[in-house]
């Protein structure tokens, strides 16, 4: 028999026994609701953490001043927003270990130190703003990947001469100057006056949520001399050559920074170190966690479908006994009957994996309205479900059909 | 002389009850149907007519003897096999109709096509419905819209789309009321006076009538022929029977 006709078959005996045709696909449609919604949390939930990741960059390594006690954040620092605080001030990190990292260090292509503080009152004539302020080198820009809208960036020239110069955000120059060109006016960066002379790119809202919009660079020496008046760095932002070089470089990093900060052997570190692979590490662990998770939901409520969907199937091929004698009367063959059944139960679950995905998209608007999980639906989240419907229903109807198509035909013309 | 449609010799078929006792249902049937024929299959409920007439239309197997329908010993072809035969050369109407719900009395006919590569479905199950009468405005209608004389004209039609060498009833008229009955049999002589063999099952004597020929069985064996009296088909047979 020709497909379509075997399929246009199988829909008119759907037809035919609508109540239960509508059972059975209620039975997977709710399967595959939960699916697409666990799928899509689990897929926006990945999806937040890897952009967390891609903030860090994979060839870029934080360096924080501070012993490893209380550092559990992901992608710290800048991007982050507030990576170091909380841990007390450590004063061991010179600038001169990051120009020691820079030049012993193998496979180390550039270092960006810099200090910081979280909240520091920016004024510009009556107007204030509090920022997160960062004292910076040139090679910020490149580490960070993160370059000025208009204007220079800061300079090698700027930190030698201690310059009054700031490169601002762009919600800096909203919140502080509104429709007037900031460039070249002056503005106090915690009471010390700088010029305004380069504005930043957008970067938008950082992965932990907050807006990296909002600082303001000023040149290291100036900000440590002048400003915070420190001698030392919050951090340093240390690039590699290539990925290969990032575990020896780390580990060549904290055995030179022991040696210099003169720590014996059994005193623990005053520094910590970050790589993304201890990054991506974490996020692979909870990703597995949460796929297994994913694949026990996702099982049981199939299987839930599927025991429902090959009970009902069952049940209608006794009730149809006196229709699957007639067929094999009139000249069915076994493969014929097998085939309608087996169409019935796939086409069942098919429609009820789109129903399903329907039910799991509004689902999905429910959760993110209740929850703060991003719902990330991408066209393997509606394959998936229209697959894993679709072979439920195949493995359901395999025993019904099969039962259907052994039945004698004067047995089941009988009844 | 010609060759009969068919041709069974020492027909039994015993079902198993329990897995160990045999209930013998037929035993031993030896008949012989030629082609034109109009045969009524007489009997008490329980003598075997039902039987025989399943082993005939290739329904079932028997436990033992043989059967020839149009040259082709069929008693020992597999379910798959049997399912061939029944497409191409037998059409069967039962007492129930056997209509598929909400499906149209078109669709109804069409069914025995879906089993065979014949291109077109409409086509064919339309001049069959033509042929038994029925209708042309009710093509569209379910079963359940139909009169019962309907639902079995759609029923004959359906036996007849394959176009078989011959037609099995199974008390055609059980379900009927008189008028309906008188009209579906003198449906069956028709189409058996246009040349296709006609086997009608049935315990009533009214229907019988209609055949040129009857066969009485009793405990699976047939105890009376009439054709033994009349060697050619022909005599019309309520005057041997009555």
């Amino acid at each position: 028999m020709r497909t379509r006709r075997m399929l246009a078959q199988a829909l008119r005996g759907l037809n035919r026994n609508r109540l239960r045709s509508f059972f059975m696909a209620t039975g997977i449609a709710v399967g595959i609701t939960v699916l697409t919604v666990v799928l899509s949390a689990g897929m926006g939930a990945r999806e937040r953490i890897m952009d967390r990741v891609r903030v860090f960059g994979f060839e870029n390594m934080m360096v924080w001043a501070g012993g490893p006690t209380d550092q559990t954040r992901i992608g710290g620092g800048a991007g982050g927003g507030g990576g170091g605080e909380g841990s007390e001030i450590t004063a061991t990190l010179k600038l001169e270990d990051a120009e020691a990292i820079l030049g012993e260090v193998r496979g180390v292509r550039e270092v960006a130190p810099f200090s910081r503080a979280g909240q520091t009152e920016v004024r510009w004539r009556d107007r204030t703003f509090t920022s997160p302020t960062f004292g910076v080198t040139p090679e910020w820009a490149d580490v960070w990947d993160w370059y000025v809208e208009r204007g220079t960036f800061i300079s090698h020239e700027d930190n030698q001469l201690l310059a009054r110069t700031a490169a601002i955000g762009p919600t800096v120059v909203r919140e502080l100057f509104g429709a007037e060109d900031p460039m070249g006016q002056t503005i106090l960066v915690g009471g010390v006056p700088f010029e305004v002379t380069a504005i930043m790119e957008a970067k938008g809202t950082s992965a932990g949520g907050g807006d990296m919009d909002n600082r303001v660079f000023v040149p290291l020496s100036t900000y440590m001399r002048r400003v915070a008046n420190v001698d030392y760095l919050s951090g340093i932002r240390v690039q590699v050559q290539n990925v290969r070089y990032m575990e020896p470089a780390a580990a060549d990093i904290a055995a030179l920074l022991r040696e210099r900060h003169n720590l014996a052997p059994g005193m623990p570190d005053d520094f910590r170190i970050r790589t993304p692979t201890e990054v991506t590490a974490m996020v692979e662990e909870m990703q597995g966690t949460f796929n297994l998770f994913l694949i026990v939901v996702a099982t049981i409520a199939l299987l839930v479908g599927g025991v429902v969907v090959a009970n009902i199937m069952l049940i209608s091929v006794s009730e149809r006994r006196g229709e699957i004698g007639l067929r094999k009367a009139v000249g069915a063959r076994s493969r014929h009957i097998r085939a309608q059944f087996l169409a019935e139960s796939v086409a069942v679950t098919f429609l009820g994996g789109i129903g399903g995905i329907l039910l799991g998209l509004i689902g999905n608007v429910i959760l993110e309205r209740f929850t703060a999980t991003p719902a990330l639906l991408t066209w393997h989240v509606l394959a998936a479900g229209i697959v894993f419907a679709s072979v439920v229903g195949l493995a359901a109807g395999l025993h019904p059909a099969r039962k259907a198509a052994a039945m004698p035909p004067v047995d089941a013309l009988r009844s | 002389m010609e060759q009969p449609l068919i041709q069974t010799r020492e027909l039994s078929r015993v079902y198993q009850k329990d897995g160990t006792v045999g209930v013998a249902a037929l035993t031993g049937v030896s008949v012989v149907i030629r082609r034109g024929e109009f045969v009524a299959l007489v009997g008490a409920s329980g003598s075997g007519k039902s039987t025989l007439m399943n082993l005939l239309g290739c329904l079932d197997r028997p436990t033992s003897g043989s059967v020839v329908l149009d040259g082709q010993e069929v008693s020992r072809l597999d379910e798959d096999e049997l399912a061939e035969v029944r497409s191409r050369k037998v059409g069967f109407v039962f007492q129930s109709f056997n209509l598929l719900p909400r499906t149209s009395a078109l669709e109804n006919v069409e069914l025995p096509l879906l089993y065979t590569d014949r291109p077109d479905l409409a086509g064919p199950a339309r001049a069959a419905l033509e042929v038994v009468g029925f209708p042309a405005d009710r093509f569209d209608h379910h079963p359940g819209e139909l009169s019962g004389g309907q639902q079995q004209r759609v029923a004959i039609a359906r036996a007849l789309v394959n176009d078989p060498e011959i037609l099995f009833a199974d008390e055609p008229t059980g379900n009927l009321d008189s008028t309906a009955s008188d009209e579906i049999m003198a449906l069956f002589t028709e189409l058996n006076r246009q040349g296709r063999t006609v086997v009608v099952v049935t315990h009533d004597a009214e229907v019988a009538r209609h055949a040129h020929r009857v066969l009485t069985m009793q405990d699976g064996r047939i105890v009376s022929d009439t054709a033994a009296v009349a060697a050619e088909p022909g005599p019309p047979a309520e005057e041997v029977v009555s």
